[in-house]
């Protein structure tokens, strides 16, 4: 055995340790949709909690649309307050996901396939929440169509110099091809879960839902050219939806936000952010459904490193925002740092510098990132630091800019909390239906990974890959 | 048909045997009869496409297509309300659909009539401008006058009498009240009171002497408490006889004002900013630019102004009132000021010495009489009397008598039976000096009856409550400060069963009818014939009847009686600057309104010294308690630069005892309390805990070292070379085509200067844009979280009285906040060329137009705000909720909600401007209604062969900020016209841009503040 080999398989070892067949894999995936005892009270704690949420956002949602946008704390001059910091917040953490299944498949990284289905359905998840905040936040949601182009009478187009027209294509472009991905992924774990399950109704509908899936060769051969394909279209994504994003900041003249460097320090703001929030669900995950052999330790490390790489490229742009404010000499970016570090919300300013800057440093100890409870105490304050960035540079570039007499303050209302919590109930609410309902990890590319690690001659021993496709003949 | 089923053919045989004759059947099915072929006859479109034949993909767009057309559908569930256009079938004279009209009458305050333009659109008054032919207004124009509009059509006026809070009707209180009236006539009007605001109506004074003769026994007061005594009292002691005191300051050098806000309150403060003006102009010669002086306790526009003020306490002032005549050779004894006051007098006194004949001293109306009839004999000495000052008779009833007659009155109440009480007008219950305990005094009368807009706190302990009409709803007339009569005429039919002071009169102790006639009569008697009635209706002025000035001989001065009362500090009890007495305690405009320097609105304060406030350990908004001799009131704190140290500032009028729906209750606290009617009384303050939210429009004092209002002193213009230069016109680099070359446009190009120079702050700019643009109230509450949505705002800035300042070199220090230097910069939209609103706004509705405006178009707007992000100068105001729908009740934190009909209020807008909704953003339009109006005038003079060109011409396009603007610091015009005045205005080296390094290249520009100080004072 040549030792490129043999480190293949020991990495292969540390992402599916222990003995494992592909009926077993089967199993502990599958059951867990077909076997609802598998799920812990935890899981029925969750659900209400996402249900709370969820009612609460419905009604900020319903209050908003009947008053108006009054009823938040956006003034002049913050135009933009709670509404737009959620809206990028939120796309951020989608981020992830995108970047594990696609950047991640098409360099053949076979440790994602663990954590790729759900990463993917927080991306889409996130995205929904995203998606709400740039509707709902115009003065007239009833007339927001109006972004889009779309041929009317009026022979109106939207305006296409404007950043917010291309958030809609980068955003619908996102939604569309993140869900794509993620259905096309789940074809032949549904059509496994229509195998496996006693239950003929249910089955039915994974029938339906996994398209005829037969997992013959032709069926083979059509779902990777697809999914590679999809993983292409998925991969400049990454990269631009949060660069698009970055410009509705980067192409205004509002000192913080006219800032060259923005695009490439949200799209690792984002995967930082992304790649956090990956881990407060994968570490629970793991621990309540016994998954320790599937989403391994080695998972964690990895994720950890992500995160620190790309929290330093975030944490280099603060910095060079700062050197630039004093190196440019413009007096508004140098009233903006010193606005930031000892001006009405400093504090909070400084609390995003220990999250972002100070705490992730600590994943440089290889012990910090296989230890859980600092992983996950890491992983929320770098949600929590990602978040408070979006802040200090939305409301607090906005609140004291050109003109003093123009100065104000922004403090977000009850409803803006109302519906802030609500999206994060409404998330919580989708991820544990989610692992109620979908595979949470990929039935058949744990099997692929199987197979690669023992070759044809451990578990069943036809050692078929497409064992899902059990019902072909 | 679809779906076939079996066919029984044995059956089909069975049903053909059965038949005779001759059968035609169409098929087998028929003759079987089967329910399929049964379907088929029966359905009306046998061919059509079916679910089943429809292929999925098909069957998903039509699906697709129909549920987003009925989605569509649903977003417009509102129908529009319906209405029906008819034509006139008996059009009303003058009247042309879709054409303004215009009338002139007179706006009365403080018994001084002013003339007015009134505009009125399809018989409904909607806006007031200023009379240019009048002697006072010049056609500018104050905000009350502007928010009087907002008055008319207020839905809390009463609607029809009410007897002991019950509706009733005119016709019951006449028969009763005459009833009454023709008893006591018999005792000579023993037990009959009448109490009346200050009048200064001719025709009105006429009909009240008359009463006087017939009821020679009445109790008769006129006041109320604006009233001026003070003033006339100043000129009694001066010169022996009460009489108006006005000011031509046009061709003044020097300027010594005496606690005197002469800029921007008080009557002819019109006159007095558009002459100051003129003497500030630097445009013809710049040496003739005169120099201000202030001395005040409390900062006013007018201290803000000045090229040398000087904080002192009211006491000081009086001292130094007497200190100067001493010095400039009035015999007075017992002067003297010691310290920098002493200087500072010495350098103002040789100042006044050498420009004598061009130099005079005001003596503002809260100074005590003596020390305003000082001040009058200074200006003797100066030989101002004559040229920069002249004295005409007193306009008002009773001048200078009106409080004693109020106590005569009160006392003569206290003392005998009381049968009937007549209030016309005013608000005595609420704002009698507080030692009267007027409201008390009311309840005495057997029968009292108040004569008043809106049931308030004297209609409520009266017997009677009357409803008063507006003043645009009755006929009138009154004189300006010097004497010029103006008719007052109504525009409208009284809107509810309201009577004005005069009818009310008439109807109870006339012999005529209507106040038309009185009036006409009157006049008639006067010489004014049917054709000069007609005239002086149609010019706002009757001609000739300005007063003659009054021959005047100086009498030996009075001693300066001291401020009375116990206290460490003086107490200063002065009008609102928005609500004035209270009386616009219900006006929304008003209300809403930036007091000038604190940016306050809805709310009086304690203004207190900076040094004070520390000493007492408060800042702004802290809940601290005033106490004087009259009684004590609890407020909210205002720490203002600029306040003399030891004094202390309350203004009147708010604490309105409303009924809680009314937008006038819950404002404020009531400072009439400590109020026995001295402008100055010896007090104290104590902090007392607990903290009341004040909304102020702006949070932020400081320039921050940027380079916003520029100031530079009159030498640094003179000797260019000498002086501090700003940094001259950046270049301008843009990656782009010059958009001049690429889309040349030969039409006009608008654009506006605004003067810094003359700016007083008085703020009728912004209560003109609000009436003209139907700008929404919004509240308390909304201004508070910073959502205000005036379109014009006057920004104020404190600064150093170093220039340095200015450019960022040094930063104001503590000992400046005692004494600051005050920068008013009135901001609108700039009209950028490359406006920064425009590109960002992802539906393409902010736009501009070819001739330059930065246009907001209402109806395309989706409200995603990113264009007022984006806006440098934070000019674009947003619709946060459907202000225009709200109701006022709303506007207050604890508003309760209320039925009243709101409808009357949507009478005062503008035809020609849309009200905007919720969610939708709006700025300021250069008036863009005004231009067109002007545009659609000059084409059809163009088609007649009347002018040149189908284009306005220079002049005749102004906005509303620029007409009611008394100085006119506002210029509006063509850029594209070398000849306009703005086109030379704009050449003026004194011309900058805000912000211009952002190369935003804006329409609206700036002219630098010119500073002329005496090196002296340094």
């Amino acid at each position: 055995m040549s030792k490129i080999v043999k480190e293949k398989l020991d990495e292969l070892n540390d992402l599916l340790p222990g003995q494992h067949s592909y009926s077993k894999l089967d199993d502990q995936i599958g059951s867990l949709i077909l076997d609802h005892k598998r799920h812990p009270k935890a899981w029925y704690v969750f659900v209400a909690i996402g249900g709370l949420g969820t009612l609460m956002l419905l009604t900020s949602i319903v209050w908003l649309l009947f008053q108006g946008i009054g009823i938040w704390g956006n003034n002049q001059p913050v135009g933009w307050g709670f509404d737009i910091i959620n809206f990028v917040w939120w796309i951020g953490i989608g981020h992830a996901g995108t970047l594990i299944s696609a950047v991640l498949l098409l360099v053949r990284q076979q440790w994602r396939n663990s954590i790729n289905r759900f990463a993917e359905a927080m991306t889409i998840f996130a995205v929904m929440c995203a998606g709400l905040y740039p509707l709902l936040h115009t003065g007239r949601p009833w007339v927001a169509y109006w972004l889009f182009p779309y041929p009317n009478i009026l022979g109106m187009w939207p305006q296409f110099r404007s950043p917010l027209i291309w958030d809609v294509f980068a955003v619908t472009t996102y939604i569309t091809i993140s869900a794509l991905f993620w259905f096309i992924g789940l074809i032949p774990d549904f059509a496994t879960l229509r195998d496996k399950t006693k239950n003929a109704v249910v089955a039915r509908v994974w029938a339906m839902l996994s398209l005829g899936w037969r997992g013959s060769a032709k069926h083979w051969h059509r779902y990777e050219q697809a999914y590679l394909i999809l993983a292409g279209l998925s991969t400049p994504l990454v990269l631009s939806v949060h660069s698009i994003v970055s410009l509705d900041f980067a192409v205004s003249i509002v000192p913080g936000w006219n800032v060259t460097v923005f695009p490439p320090y949200f799209v690792a703001g984002a995967v930082f952010a992304g790649f956090a929030m990956v881990l407060t669900f994968a570490i629970p995950l793991r621990k309540w459904y016994g998954l320790n052999d599937l989403i391994t330790d080695t998972h964690l490390d990895w994720m950890a490193k992500i995160m620190l790489t790309t929290g330093l490229v975030v944490f280099y742009g603060y910095l060079s925002e700062v050197f630039y404010a004093w190196y440019s000499g413009v007096i508004w970016e140098q009233a903006l740092v010193q606005n930031r570090f000892f001006g009405p919300y400093a504090g909070l300013f400084w609390a995003l510098w220990f999250c972002n800057g100070l705490a992730p440093q600590i994943l440089w100890w290889p012990k910090a990132r296989k230890n859980v409870v600092v992983l996950f105490v890491v992983s929320q304050l770098v949600s929590i630091g990602m978040w408070l960035e979006r802040f200090v540079i939305i409301p607090m570039s906005l609140h004291r800019d050109y003109l003093p007499s123009s100065w104000g303050m922004y403090s977000p209302s009850v409803w803006d909390f109302g519906m802030f919590f609500g999206t994060i109930g409404f998330f919580i609410l989708l991820m544990f239906l989610f692992f109620r309902f979908v595979p949470v990890i990929n039935i058949f590319e744990m099997k692929d990974l199987l197979y690669k690690k023992t070759g044809d001659h451990v578990g069943d021993h036809h050692g078929e890959l497409a064992t899902a496709g059990k019902g072909a003949e | 048909m679809g779906t076939r089923g079996e066919l029984n053919l044995s059956e089909v045989r069975e049903k053909l045997a059965g038949k005779s004759g001759r059968a035609y059947w169409r098929s087998l099915e028929e003759v079987a009869e089967t329910p399929e072929f049964q379907a088929w006859v029966d359905d009306e479109f046998p061919n059509r496409a079916s679910l089943m034949n429809v292929d999925r993909r098909s069957l998903l767009k039509y699906m697709g297509a129909s549920m987003m057309l009925a989605g569509l559908a649903g977003c417009r569930s509102m129908r529009l309300p319906s209405a029906q256009l008819v034509p006139y079938v008996n059009r009303p004279e003058e009247m042309v659909t879709g054409e303004k009209l215009y009338f002139a009458t007179g706006y009365t305050l403080q018994g001084i009539t002013e003339g007015i333009i009134v505009e009125s659109n399809y018989g409904r008054p909607t806006k007031v401008e200023g009379n240019p032919k009048h002697p006072t207004t010049g056609g500018a124009s104050s905000a009350f006058m502007q928010a009087s509009v907002l008055d008319l059509y207020d839905p809390d006026r009463s609607k029809s009498p009410t007897k002991d809070g019950i509706t009733n009707d005119w016709t019951t209180f006449l028969s009763d009240a005459r009833k009454i009236v023709s008893d006591l006539k018999k005792k000579g009007g023993e037990g009959l009171a009448v109490l009346l605001p200050t009048v200064g109506s001719p025709s009105l004074i006429a009909e009240l002497e008359r009463f006087r003769k017939e009821f020679p026994r009445a109790s008769i007061a006129s006041w109320e408490p604006s009233a001026r005594d003070k003033a006339y009292l100043g000129t009694v002691i001066a010169f022996g006889k009460p009489l108006e005191t006005v000011y031509h300051l046009s061709k003044a050098k020097a300027i010594l004002a005496i606690d005197s806000d002469f800029l921007a309150s008080g009557p002819g403060f019109l006159k007095n900013a558009r002459d100051w003006a003129a003497s500030r102009n630097v445009d013809g010669d710049p040496e003739s630019m005169s120099r201000l002086y202030a001395i005040e306790p409390t900062p006013s526009a007018t201290g803000a102004l000045a090229d040398h003020r000087f904080p002192a306490e009211a006491e000081m002032v009086d001292q130094f009132v007497q200190a100067l005549a001493a010095r400039l050779g009035v015999p007075v004894s017992n002067a003297s000021v010691g310290g920098d006051l002493s200087v500072w007098l010495e350098a103002v006194a040789q100042d006044l010495e050498k420009n004598s004949g061009h130099a005079v001293v005001i003596g503002g109306e809260y100074l005590s009489a003596e020390a305003q009839a000082l001040c009058h004999l200074i200006n003797l000495k100066l030989g101002a009397e004559g040229s920069l000052v002249t004295h005409h008779s007193a306009v008002a009833w009773m001048a200078g008598k009106q409080e004693d007659s109020l106590r005569a009155f009160a006392g003569a109440f206290a003392n005998g039976d009381t049968e009937f009480l007549l209030v016309l007008g005013g608000n005595p219950a609420f704002n009698a000096p507080a030692d009267l305990k007027f409201g008390e005094l009311i309840k005495q009368a057997k029968v009292s009856a108040h004569l008043s807009p809106m049931l308030d706190e004297t209609g409520r302990v009266c017997t009677w409550h009357l409803p008063e009409s507006h003043s645009l709803e009755s006929w009138g007339d009154g004189r300006g400060l010097d004497g010029t009569a103006t008719i007052i005429q109504p525009l409208i039919d009284p809107l509810f069963d309201t009577k004005s002071v005069l009818e009310l009169m008439l109807a109870l102790f006339g012999n005529a009818d209507s106040a038309q006639d009185i009036i006409k009569a009157r006049w008639a008697g006067q010489g004014l014939d049917d054709q000069g009635w007609r005239a002086a209706l149609q010019d706002g002025i009757i001609p000739n009847t300005k007063a003659a000035a009054a021959g005047l001989s100086a009498m030996p001065p009075a001693p300066i009686k001291a401020i009375t009362g116990t206290g460490e500090l003086e107490v200063l009890l002065r009008l609102d600057p928005t609500i004035f007495d209270g009386r616009f305690a219900n006006n929304g405009w008003l209300q809403e309104l930036p007091k000038p320097l604190t940016t306050l609105t809805w709310d009086n304060t304690v203004q207190l010294s900076p040094k004070h406030a520390e000493k007492l350990g408060v800042v702004s908004g802290d809940l601290v308690e005033v106490a004087t001799a009259s009684g004590k009131v609890t407020g909210g704190a205002w720490v203002l630069p600029g306040q003399a140290e030891n004094s202390v500032t309350v203004h009147l009028g708010y604490g309105r005892d409303m009924n809680d729906t009314l937008i006038a209750a819950g404002t404020g606290f009531n400072a009439y309390q400590l109020w026995d009617g001295a402008s100055a009384v010896k007090g104290s303050v104590t902090k007392v805990g607990g903290k009341v939210a004040l909304a102020s429009t702006q949070m932020h004092h400081y320039l921050e070292g940027r380079d916003i209002v520029r100031e530079m002193e009159l030498d640094a213009l003179l000797h260019p070379h000498e002086g501090e230069h700003h940094e001259g016109h950046h270049r301008d680099i843009s990656m782009y085509p010059d958009p001049e070359k690429e889309f040349p446009f030969e039409g006009p190009k608008w654009g506006m200067t605004i003067d810094l120079n003359v700016c007083t702050g008085c703020h009728a700019c912004v209560t003109a844009c609000q009436a003209e643009n139907n700008i929404a109230v919004v509240g308390k509450d909304q201004v508070l979280k910073g959502r205000e949505m005036h379109w014009i705002r006057i920004d104020r800035y404190y600064g150093s009285k170093d220039l340095g300042e200015m450019s960022g070199k040094k930063k104001p220090t503590r000992a400046d906040l005692d004494n600051p230097t005050t920068h008013l910069m009135p901001v609108t939209c700039m009209h950028c060329e490359a406006a920064p609103c425009e590109p960002v706004c992802p539906v393409a509705a902010t736009v501009h137009s070819k001739e330059g405006l930065n246009q907001m178009v209402y109806n395309r707007c989706v409200g995603t705000r990113y264009c007022s992000n984006n806006c440098p100068y934070k000019v674009r105001r947003f619709n946060f909720l459907n202000y225009n729908d709200r109701k006022f009740s709303d506007f207050k934190i604890d508003g309760k909600n209320s039925s009243r009909d709101l409808r009357v209020r949507l009478m005062v807008n503008n035809p020609e401007v849309t009200v905007r909704g919720r969610g939708v953003m709006e700025k300021c339009t250069y008036c863009v209604q005004r231009i067109n109006a002007a545009r659609i005038t000059a084409k059809n003079a163009f088609a007649k062969g009347q002018r040149e060109k189908p284009e306005p011409m220079d002049g005749e396009v102004i906005t509303a900020c620029q007409q009611a603007c008394p100085t006119g610091a506002i210029t509006f015009g063509n850029l594209a016209d070398e000849s306009s005045k703005l086109a030379r205005l704009k050449k003026m080296p004194r011309n900058y841009s805000l912000l211009e390094e952002l190369n935003t290249h804006n329409r609206t520009t700036y002219l630098t503040k010119l500073r002329n100080p005496n090196k002296e004072i340094g």
